[in-house]
């Protein structure tokens, strides 16, 4: 599903350059919950933002559901995050003038769906993370919880290869970020691949596979016992 | 293009940013507001110019005689100067097809009776080309034919202000008016649109004029119209040649310019069609430079969304929005206030000129007006250069790697 072969990424920060991926090997199969944890700086979101396609790796190979991810113009990039990728951020981003129906329901604009089969879906995918009463709700009208899981939702409308979580309890308080994993554990129970970078040990120990970055290297990967998230929500 | 998506987009964008949208739109009408306002008061202005000149015909030139400065084949200095009517005859001769009327002026003060009212006025024997030189307008009756002039007979034109102070109500035109002991047949009233002082003069024949007083062939003043076809050079070159050949008959210093005065309409013309040449310049020029200044407005107003922006066009791009698909989204919205505010603020100025144009009607500002096609050229102008000026920047903003516009704050 996503493998990726010696990535280096550096940033230029005025004359001197900043390596911060230093050959990163790895595969995620279908079906996986990864979470990738490290310290600040260790490049674990950077290394996300390359799988993205938000950004470019300076060298190595990144293939993503058999195709190759390489020098890709910003059109084509726009695509293929359409066709393959969903994202969650630790900030929501939603866009805050557009009701909850109408964020989620946005990445199938994208893909040019109908207005009345983009809706039903935004709604099914609402009704799935429990949000169908609030679907004409702004964003400011919601709680942070209830934004993250309109994210979710929004990340899954498009029905995408590969979820991309950047930090999808960092806002949240312990209890909501449980039931934001509850949820991100019953979409991956449906097959979903999702990858989720993380600082925190709990929500790490939610997923099924931890590697753990540091200075830009894979210094562990390893598979775990999954700890379901559903024992700690009422 | 156009889609219900476009337009749902659009209207959101808009109602959820009242206050850009306001600047934006405002700074558009602004500058089309400004823009219709100098334009239309240039018009007034150069309206108000033609019509001060209106009174006579504009391709007008008269001839005053006076008296020499310099002595001159044996004459002294300070030698009166007489016109006389083989010196019209003369230039009627030499001119032909230079001039298009032309009419001596013989000019008497009478003191003029009509049952009991009484009065003095001027009476100016011309011929009947004088009309059309001074613009008299006949209200009733009619002007002087040429049976009159060449049976000399005693008829009279007079102005609505002799007809005012001496006829009361009474129906002028086939009464009789004594001058100066005389009896004239009054056979038309007359008016003059831009003098009312030449109201209280009285026309009649210059022959008559000049049988009744003396029995002379003298004449106090030469008027001519130059063939309306003449642009202002050759008008003037026209008068400056008759000016020497006059000289020459009438023995006059070559250098001499108090002999006689030749005032030909052109000369002020050109100045006033140079100034109002000059005025449209300007107008143009500041127009550009208004359009200049509501393109570069139009410009930072569209820097300053897509900064406000960026992060929801990185959002946006996250979700797969192709950079034209941003382009676009920007852009259509631009183009929406731009267009709906130009057009608008153009339809009220217009407004405001028509309402005002009709009022206004001052000696040097009169019924100012704008061409409507200028105006909507202007408008779509400005529109397409906000559009450019907003290209421009959507375009950046468009290519920022969405990694860095989802940083941007």
């Amino acid at each position: 599903m996503i493998e990726i072969k010696d990535l280096h990424k550096s940033y230029k920060m005025g004359s001197n350059s900043l390596h911060v991926l230093k050959g990163i090997n790895f595969k995620a199969e279908e079906g996986e919950l990864v979470a990738i944890m490290g310290s600040s700086g260790s490049g674990k979101s950077t290394l996300l933002n390359i799988l993205g396609m938000l950004d470019e790796a300076d060298e190595g190979d990144y293939i993503l559901d058999g195709v190759p991810i390489k020098n890709l113009s910003e059109t084509k990039a726009a695509k293929y995050r359409n066709k393959f990728l969903g994202f969650i951020f630790q900030s929501f981003n939603l866009i805050n003038y557009k009701s909850a129906l109408e964020n989620v329901a946005l990445p199938l604009y994208y893909q040019k769906v109908g207005r009345k089969e983009r809706e039903s879906k935004a709604l099914k995918y609402l009704e799935q993370v429990g949000l169908k009463e609030w679907a004409h709700h702004l964003p400011n009208e919601l709680s942070g919880g209830q934004k993250q899981r309109v994210a979710i939702a929004r990340a899954m409308a498009a029905e995408p290869t590969v979820l991309l979580a950047d930090e999808p309890t960092g806002a949240l308080d312990s209890t909501t970020s449980y039931e934001v994993m509850d949820l991100i554990q019953h979409i991956n129970d449906q097959g979903n691949t999702i990858l989720v970078v993380t600082h925190e040990e709990d929500i790490a120990h939610m997923c099924k596979r931890i590697i753990h970055l540091r200075d830009g290297i894979i210094v562990e990967d390893k598979k775990i016992e999954q700890v379901r998230a559903s024992q700690y929500v009422q | 293009m156009f889609n219900r998506d476009t337009w749902q987009e659009i209207w959101h964008s808009i109602k959820n940013n009242k206050l850009r949208t306001f600047l934006t739109g405002f700074s558009v009408a602004w500058g089309i507001f400004i823009l219709v306002l100098l334009l239309a008061s240039v018009n007034g202005m150069q309206n108000g110019f033609y019509k001060q000149f209106n009174d006579d015909a504009t391709n007008s030139i008269f001839i005053y005689p006076n008296a020499t400065s310099k002595p001159y084949g044996g004459f002294e200095a300070g030698r009166r100067i007489q016109f006389k009517n083989d010196d019209l005859a003369f230039i009627k001769g030499s001119y032909e097809g230079s001039y298009e009327y032309i009419s001596p002026r013989f000019n008497r003060s009478v003191s003029a009776k009509y049952k009991q009212e009484t009065g003095t006025y001027t009476i100016v024997g011309v011929s009947p080309d004088h009309q059309l030189i001074e613009r008299t307008l006949v209200e009733s009756g009619r002007y002087l034919n040429k049976r009159d002039l060449q049976e000399r007979n005693k008829v009279l034109v007079i102005g609505k202000q002799v007809q005012k102070e001496l006829f009361k109500d009474d129906d002028p035109v086939g009464q009789f008016l004594i001058a100066n002991g005389l009896v004239f047949k009054v056979i038309g009233v007359f008016s003059d649109d831009g003098n009312e002082r030449e109201e209280s003069n009285i026309y009649a024949p210059y022959t008559t004029m000049q049988q009744i007083y003396g029995n002379t062939d003298q004449i106090n003043m030469i008027a001519m119209t130059y063939n309306p076809s003449y642009d202002f050079t050759r008008a003037l070159a026209f008068s400056n040649t008759m000016e020497e050949v006059l000289k020459r008959r009438l023995v006059i210093h070559p250098e001499d310019q108090s002999a006689f005065f030749i005032n030909n309409y052109a000369e002020g013309f050109s100045n006033i069609q140079t100034f109002s040449n000059f005025l449209t310049f300007v107008a143009i020029g500041v127009g550009v430079l208004i359009l200049i200044a509501g393109i570069v407005g139009i410009g930072n107003i569209l820097i300053f969304i897509i900064k406000e922006r960026t992060k929801e066009i990185g959002i946006r791009e996250a979700l797969g929005a192709r950079p034209i698909e941003i382009v676009k989204l920007i852009l259509m919205e631009s183009i929406v206030i731009t267009a709906l505010s130009g057009f608008g603020g153009m339809l009220f100025s217009m407004g405001v000129v028509a309402l005002i144009s009709p009022i206004v009607d001052a000696p040097a500002f009169s019924n100012p007006n704008v061409d409507n096609t200028v105006v909507i050229i202007c408008t779509v102008v400005l529109i397409l250069a906000g559009v450019l000026a907003g290209l421009i920047p959507s375009i950046r903003a468009a290519n920022v790697k969405p990694i860095d516009a989802l940083r941007a704050d």
